[in-house]
Protein backbone atom coordinates (compact mmCIF):
# COMPACT_ATOMS: atom_id res chain seq x y z
CA UNK A 1 0.00 0.00 0.00
CA UNK A 2 1.09 3.53 -0.75
CA UNK A 3 3.01 5.01 2.20
CA UNK A 4 1.69 8.49 1.32
CA UNK A 5 -1.91 7.35 1.80
CA UNK A 6 -1.03 5.67 5.11
CA UNK A 7 0.63 8.85 6.37
CA UNK A 8 -2.36 10.90 5.16
CA UNK A 9 -4.69 8.63 7.12
CA UNK A 10 -2.44 8.91 10.20
CA UNK A 11 -2.25 12.72 10.14
CA UNK A 12 -5.92 13.20 9.34
CA UNK A 13 -6.82 10.96 12.31
CA UNK A 14 -4.58 13.05 14.56
CA UNK A 15 -6.26 16.19 13.20
CA UNK A 16 -9.69 14.73 13.89
CA UNK A 17 -8.88 13.68 17.47
CA UNK A 18 -7.37 17.06 18.33
CA UNK A 19 -10.25 18.93 16.66
CA UNK A 20 -12.59 16.99 19.00
CA UNK A 21 -10.39 17.76 22.03
CA UNK A 22 -10.25 21.47 21.09
CA UNK A 23 -14.04 21.69 20.93
CA UNK A 24 -14.79 19.88 24.20
CA UNK A 25 -11.96 21.39 26.29
CA UNK A 26 -13.22 24.02 28.76
CA UNK A 27 -9.79 25.54 29.48
CA UNK A 28 -9.31 27.88 26.52
CA UNK A 29 -5.49 27.82 26.69
CA UNK A 30 -5.48 24.03 26.37
CA UNK A 31 -8.07 24.24 23.59
CA UNK A 32 -5.80 26.60 21.62
CA UNK A 33 -2.87 24.18 21.97
CA UNK A 34 -5.06 21.26 20.79
CA UNK A 35 -6.15 23.39 17.86
CA UNK A 36 -2.52 24.17 17.00
CA UNK A 37 -1.69 20.42 17.03
CA UNK A 38 -4.62 19.81 14.69
CA UNK A 39 -3.33 22.56 12.35
CA UNK A 40 0.17 21.05 12.41
CA UNK A 41 -1.28 17.68 11.34
CA UNK A 42 -3.00 19.48 8.46
CA UNK A 43 0.31 21.14 7.51
CA UNK A 44 1.87 17.67 7.27
CA UNK A 45 -1.04 16.56 5.07
CA UNK A 46 -0.55 19.56 2.76
CA UNK A 47 3.10 18.56 2.42
CA UNK A 48 2.06 15.01 1.51
CA UNK A 49 -0.34 16.49 -1.07
CA UNK A 50 2.73 18.16 -2.64
CA UNK A 51 1.74 21.74 -1.84
CA UNK A 52 4.99 23.07 -0.27
CA UNK A 53 3.98 26.69 -0.94
CA UNK A 54 0.94 26.26 1.27
CA UNK A 55 2.95 24.39 3.93
CA UNK A 56 5.37 27.32 4.18
CA UNK A 57 2.57 29.75 4.99
CA UNK A 58 0.40 27.29 6.96
CA UNK A 59 3.14 26.24 9.38
CA UNK A 60 4.05 29.67 10.80
CA UNK A 61 0.39 30.65 10.90
CA UNK A 62 -0.77 27.39 12.51
CA UNK A 63 2.02 27.02 15.06
CA UNK A 64 2.98 30.64 15.70
CA UNK A 65 0.62 33.40 14.70
CA UNK A 66 -2.81 31.86 15.18
CA UNK A 67 -2.24 30.42 18.69
CA UNK A 68 -0.44 33.63 19.69
CA UNK A 69 -3.28 35.87 18.52
CA UNK A 70 -5.82 33.68 20.34
CA UNK A 71 -3.69 33.52 23.50
CA UNK A 72 -3.45 37.32 23.57
CA UNK A 73 -7.24 37.48 23.21
CA UNK A 74 -7.78 34.89 25.97
CA UNK A 75 -5.44 36.95 28.15
CA UNK A 76 -7.71 39.94 27.58
CA UNK A 77 -10.94 38.04 28.37
CA UNK A 78 -11.68 34.87 30.35
CA UNK A 79 -9.67 31.69 30.76
CA UNK A 80 -12.70 29.39 30.94
CA UNK A 81 -15.35 28.76 28.33
CA UNK A 82 -18.75 29.88 29.66
CA UNK A 83 -22.07 28.32 28.71
CA UNK B 1 -23.87 15.65 27.07
CA UNK B 2 -21.83 18.29 25.23
CA UNK B 3 -19.09 15.74 24.51
CA UNK B 4 -21.63 13.35 23.01
CA UNK B 5 -23.10 16.02 20.73
CA UNK B 6 -19.62 16.99 19.49
CA UNK B 7 -18.58 13.36 19.00
CA UNK B 8 -21.74 12.41 17.13
CA UNK B 9 -21.60 15.49 14.86
CA UNK B 10 -17.91 14.87 14.04
CA UNK B 11 -18.51 11.19 13.26
CA UNK B 12 -21.59 12.00 11.14
CA UNK B 13 -19.95 14.79 9.14
CA UNK B 14 -16.74 12.80 8.55
CA UNK B 15 -18.72 9.73 7.42
CA UNK B 16 -20.89 11.84 5.11
CA UNK B 17 -17.84 13.57 3.57
CA UNK B 18 -15.95 10.28 3.21
CA UNK B 19 -18.97 8.65 1.51
CA UNK B 20 -19.53 11.65 -0.80
CA UNK B 21 -15.90 11.95 -1.87
CA UNK B 22 -15.33 8.23 -2.47
CA UNK B 23 -18.50 6.38 -3.52
CA UNK B 24 -20.46 9.35 -4.91
CA UNK B 25 -17.42 10.90 -6.66
CA UNK B 26 -18.21 14.40 -5.37
CA UNK B 27 -14.75 15.70 -6.33
CA UNK B 28 -15.34 14.94 -10.01
CA UNK B 29 -13.14 12.73 -12.14
CA UNK B 30 -9.78 12.26 -10.42
CA UNK B 31 -7.01 10.75 -12.49
CA UNK B 32 -3.28 10.38 -12.19
CA UNK B 33 -2.69 12.36 -15.40
CA UNK B 34 -1.69 16.01 -15.11
CA UNK B 35 -4.62 18.17 -16.20
CA UNK B 36 -4.40 20.37 -19.29
CA UNK B 37 -4.57 23.61 -17.27
CA UNK B 38 -1.68 22.50 -15.04
CA UNK B 39 0.31 21.45 -18.12
CA UNK B 40 -0.14 24.93 -19.66
CA UNK B 41 1.17 26.62 -16.50
CA UNK B 42 4.11 24.22 -16.29
CA UNK B 43 4.99 24.77 -19.95
CA UNK B 44 4.80 28.57 -19.84
CA UNK B 45 6.15 29.35 -16.33
CA UNK B 46 9.74 29.24 -17.59
CA UNK B 47 9.88 29.16 -21.38
CA UNK B 48 12.33 31.50 -23.17
CA UNK B 49 11.06 29.96 -26.43
CA UNK B 50 7.66 31.64 -25.96
CA UNK B 51 8.69 35.07 -24.65
CA UNK B 52 5.27 36.73 -24.94
CA UNK B 53 3.61 34.03 -22.80
CA UNK B 54 6.24 33.12 -20.22
CA UNK B 55 6.91 34.51 -16.74
CA UNK B 56 10.59 33.46 -16.81
CA UNK B 57 10.32 31.79 -13.39
CA UNK B 58 10.74 28.03 -12.83
CA UNK B 59 8.43 28.24 -9.79
CA UNK B 60 4.97 27.69 -11.25
CA UNK B 61 3.09 28.75 -8.09
CA UNK B 62 4.85 32.12 -7.79
CA UNK B 63 4.41 32.59 -11.55
CA UNK B 64 0.67 32.14 -11.13
CA UNK B 65 0.46 34.21 -7.94
CA UNK B 66 2.40 37.27 -9.16
CA UNK B 67 1.90 37.17 -12.92
CA UNK B 68 -0.75 34.90 -14.45
CA UNK B 69 -3.22 36.08 -11.77
CA UNK B 70 -1.16 38.93 -10.38
CA UNK B 71 -4.05 41.36 -9.92
CA UNK B 72 -5.77 38.88 -7.56
CA UNK B 73 -2.68 38.86 -5.36
CA UNK B 74 -2.51 42.65 -5.53
CA UNK B 75 -6.05 42.89 -4.16
CA UNK B 76 -5.32 40.26 -1.50
CA UNK B 77 -2.44 42.46 -0.38
CA UNK B 78 -4.83 45.42 -0.27
CA UNK B 79 -7.28 43.40 1.87
CA UNK B 80 -4.50 42.60 4.34
CA UNK B 81 -3.50 46.28 4.31
CA UNK B 82 -7.08 47.28 5.15
CA UNK B 83 -7.18 44.76 8.01
CA UNK B 84 -4.09 46.36 9.56
CA UNK B 85 -5.65 49.80 9.03
CA UNK B 86 -8.73 48.56 10.92
CA UNK B 87 -6.56 47.35 13.82
CA UNK B 88 -4.76 50.70 13.93
CA UNK B 89 -8.13 52.48 13.88
CA UNK B 90 -9.41 50.46 16.87
CA UNK B 91 -6.25 51.29 18.84
CA UNK B 92 -6.17 54.89 17.61
CA UNK B 93 -4.49 57.43 19.82
CA UNK B 94 -2.94 54.85 22.10
CA UNK B 95 0.70 55.54 22.78
CA UNK B 96 2.92 52.47 22.67
CA UNK B 97 4.90 53.13 25.82
CA UNK B 98 6.71 50.87 28.26
CA UNK B 99 4.04 51.53 30.91
CA UNK B 100 1.46 49.75 28.77
CA UNK B 101 3.16 46.37 28.66
CA UNK B 102 3.97 43.53 31.01
CA UNK B 103 7.70 43.44 31.67
CA UNK B 104 8.23 39.91 32.90
CA UNK B 105 9.03 37.58 30.00
CA UNK B 106 9.91 33.90 30.42
CA UNK B 107 12.78 32.04 32.14
CA UNK B 108 16.48 32.29 31.25
CA UNK B 109 16.54 28.91 29.47
CA UNK B 110 13.70 29.90 27.16
CA UNK B 111 15.31 33.28 26.51
CA UNK B 112 18.69 31.79 25.53
CA UNK B 113 17.10 29.19 23.22
CA UNK B 114 14.96 31.90 21.62
CA UNK B 115 18.02 34.12 21.15
CA UNK B 116 19.58 31.30 19.11
CA UNK B 117 16.36 30.65 17.18
CA UNK B 118 15.53 34.23 16.17
CA UNK B 119 18.54 34.79 13.81
CA UNK B 120 17.76 31.41 12.17
CA UNK B 121 14.14 32.48 11.80
CA UNK B 122 15.14 35.78 10.17
CA UNK B 123 17.59 34.01 7.81
CA UNK B 124 14.96 31.48 6.73
CA UNK B 125 12.38 34.23 6.18
CA UNK B 126 14.75 36.28 4.01
CA UNK B 127 15.73 33.16 2.05
CA UNK B 128 12.07 32.21 1.44
CA UNK B 129 11.40 35.73 0.13
CA UNK B 130 14.55 36.11 -1.99
CA UNK B 131 14.22 32.61 -3.52
CA UNK B 132 10.47 32.87 -3.96
CA UNK B 133 10.79 32.85 -7.76
CA UNK B 134 13.02 29.73 -7.73
CA UNK B 135 11.79 27.47 -4.93
CA UNK B 136 8.48 27.06 -3.06
CA UNK B 137 7.73 30.15 -1.03
CA UNK B 138 7.34 33.85 -1.69
CA UNK B 139 6.52 37.15 -0.05
CA UNK B 140 3.56 36.09 2.06
CA UNK B 141 5.20 32.87 3.28
CA UNK B 142 8.34 34.76 4.23
CA UNK B 143 6.31 37.50 5.92
CA UNK B 144 4.42 34.94 8.02
CA UNK B 145 7.75 33.30 8.97
CA UNK B 146 9.26 36.61 10.08
CA UNK B 147 6.06 37.57 11.92
CA UNK B 148 6.71 34.63 14.27
CA UNK B 149 9.70 36.65 15.54
CA UNK B 150 7.32 39.36 16.74
CA UNK B 151 5.35 36.73 18.69
CA UNK B 152 8.54 35.30 20.21
CA UNK B 153 9.71 38.77 21.21
CA UNK B 154 6.38 39.68 22.80
CA UNK B 155 5.93 36.37 24.67
CA UNK B 156 9.49 35.33 25.58
CA UNK B 157 11.20 38.69 26.17
CA UNK B 158 8.05 40.72 26.97
CA UNK B 159 6.72 43.50 24.78
CA UNK B 160 9.42 45.83 26.14
CA UNK B 161 11.93 44.11 23.84
CA UNK B 162 10.42 45.82 20.77
CA UNK B 163 11.66 49.15 22.08
CA UNK B 164 15.09 47.70 22.96
CA UNK B 165 15.50 46.42 19.39
CA UNK B 166 14.45 49.79 17.96
CA UNK B 167 11.17 48.50 16.51
CA UNK B 168 8.58 51.14 17.32
CA UNK B 169 4.97 51.10 16.18
CA UNK B 170 5.58 54.05 13.85
CA UNK B 171 8.64 52.36 12.36
CA UNK B 172 6.77 49.09 11.77
CA UNK B 173 3.94 50.99 10.06
CA UNK B 174 6.51 52.88 7.94
CA UNK B 175 8.29 49.67 6.85
CA UNK B 176 4.96 48.06 5.98
CA UNK B 177 4.00 51.14 3.94
CA UNK B 178 7.40 51.09 2.21
CA UNK B 179 6.67 47.50 1.12
CA UNK B 180 3.27 48.50 -0.23
CA UNK B 181 4.69 51.54 -2.05
CA UNK B 182 7.32 49.32 -3.67
CA UNK B 183 4.57 46.97 -4.89
CA UNK B 184 2.70 49.98 -6.31
CA UNK B 185 5.87 51.25 -7.98
CA UNK B 186 6.57 47.87 -9.61
CA UNK B 187 2.94 47.62 -10.76
CA UNK B 188 2.92 51.13 -12.25
CA UNK B 189 6.49 51.21 -13.62
CA UNK B 190 5.75 49.73 -17.10
CA UNK B 191 2.85 52.18 -17.62
CA UNK B 192 4.95 55.15 -16.46
CA UNK B 193 7.87 54.05 -18.64
CA UNK B 194 5.45 53.60 -21.55
CA UNK B 195 3.97 57.07 -21.12
CA UNK B 196 7.46 58.62 -20.91
CA UNK B 197 8.83 56.85 -23.99
CA UNK B 198 5.70 56.43 -26.11
CA UNK B 199 5.97 52.60 -26.02
CA UNK B 200 2.86 50.68 -24.93
CA UNK B 201 3.18 49.26 -21.41
CA UNK B 202 0.69 47.41 -19.21
CA UNK B 203 -0.03 47.42 -15.46
CA UNK B 204 1.94 44.65 -13.70
CA UNK B 205 3.72 43.80 -16.94
CA UNK B 206 6.58 41.42 -16.23
CA UNK B 207 7.97 40.29 -19.57
CA UNK B 208 7.45 41.15 -23.23
CA UNK B 209 3.93 40.88 -24.69
CA UNK B 210 2.82 40.51 -28.31
CA UNK B 211 2.14 44.27 -28.59
CA UNK B 212 4.63 45.58 -26.03
CA UNK B 213 8.40 45.09 -25.99
CA UNK B 214 8.82 46.27 -22.36
CA UNK B 215 10.32 43.78 -19.90
CA UNK B 216 11.86 43.88 -16.44
CA UNK B 217 15.41 42.48 -16.40
CA UNK B 218 15.22 38.69 -15.91
CA UNK B 219 18.88 38.15 -15.04
CA UNK B 220 21.34 40.10 -12.91
CA UNK B 221 24.98 39.05 -13.47
CA UNK B 222 23.90 35.62 -14.63
CA UNK B 223 21.44 35.01 -11.78
CA UNK B 224 17.78 34.49 -12.67
CA UNK B 225 15.64 37.08 -10.88
CA UNK B 226 12.50 36.58 -13.00
CA UNK B 227 11.67 40.23 -13.70
CA UNK B 228 9.04 41.64 -11.36
CA UNK B 229 8.72 38.51 -9.21
CA UNK B 230 11.73 39.05 -6.96
CA UNK B 231 10.79 42.71 -6.32
CA UNK B 232 7.16 41.89 -5.62
CA UNK B 233 8.17 39.02 -3.30
CA UNK B 234 10.61 41.19 -1.34
CA UNK B 235 8.12 44.07 -1.10
CA UNK B 236 5.30 41.72 -0.01
CA UNK B 237 7.69 40.24 2.57
CA UNK B 238 8.09 43.68 4.18
CA UNK B 239 4.39 44.55 3.89
CA UNK B 240 3.20 41.27 5.47
CA UNK B 241 5.85 40.81 8.16
CA UNK B 242 5.64 44.35 9.50
CA UNK B 243 1.85 44.28 9.17
CA UNK B 244 1.91 41.33 11.58
CA UNK B 245 4.46 43.17 13.76
CA UNK B 246 1.94 46.04 14.09
CA UNK B 247 -0.86 43.61 15.04
CA UNK B 248 1.16 41.78 17.69
CA UNK B 249 2.63 44.97 19.13
CA UNK B 250 -0.92 46.29 19.59
CA UNK B 251 -2.20 42.96 20.99
CA UNK B 252 0.64 42.78 23.52
CA UNK B 253 -0.53 46.02 25.15
CA UNK B 254 -2.20 45.50 28.51
CA UNK B 255 -5.97 45.56 28.26
CA UNK B 256 -6.49 47.81 31.31
CA UNK B 257 -4.07 50.42 29.91
CA UNK B 258 -5.82 50.31 26.52
CA UNK B 259 -9.23 50.74 28.14
CA UNK B 260 -7.96 53.57 30.30
CA UNK B 261 -6.59 55.44 27.27
CA UNK B 262 -9.65 54.81 25.13
CA UNK B 263 -11.54 55.78 28.27
CA UNK B 264 -14.89 57.46 27.97
CA UNK B 265 -15.45 56.51 24.36
CA UNK B 266 -16.05 52.87 25.32
CA UNK B 267 -18.39 53.66 28.19
CA UNK B 268 -21.05 55.33 26.08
Amino acid sequence: MDITLLLMAFFSSIGLVFAYLAVVERDLVKAIIFSAVQSSAYAAMLYLLRAPDIVLVYLPVAVGLYPAALLFLVGKTEKEDGE
Amino acid sequence: MRRHIVLVSIVLSVSALAYATTYLGALGPLGFDTRLLAKLFLVYAYNPGAPELTVMSPEAVTSIVWDFRGVDTLYETVVFYMAIVAALAIYRGIGYSSSGVRGAGLSLIVRVVTKILIPMNVAIAVSIAAHGHLTPGGGFQAGAALAVVSVLLAVVFSALSFGKLGVSLARAVALRSAGLLTIAAVVLAPVAFGVATGIRGFLMQNYVKLDSPLAFPTHVSGQLISGTLIWLNLAEFFAVSFGFFVIFMLLSLREDVVREQLGEEHEH
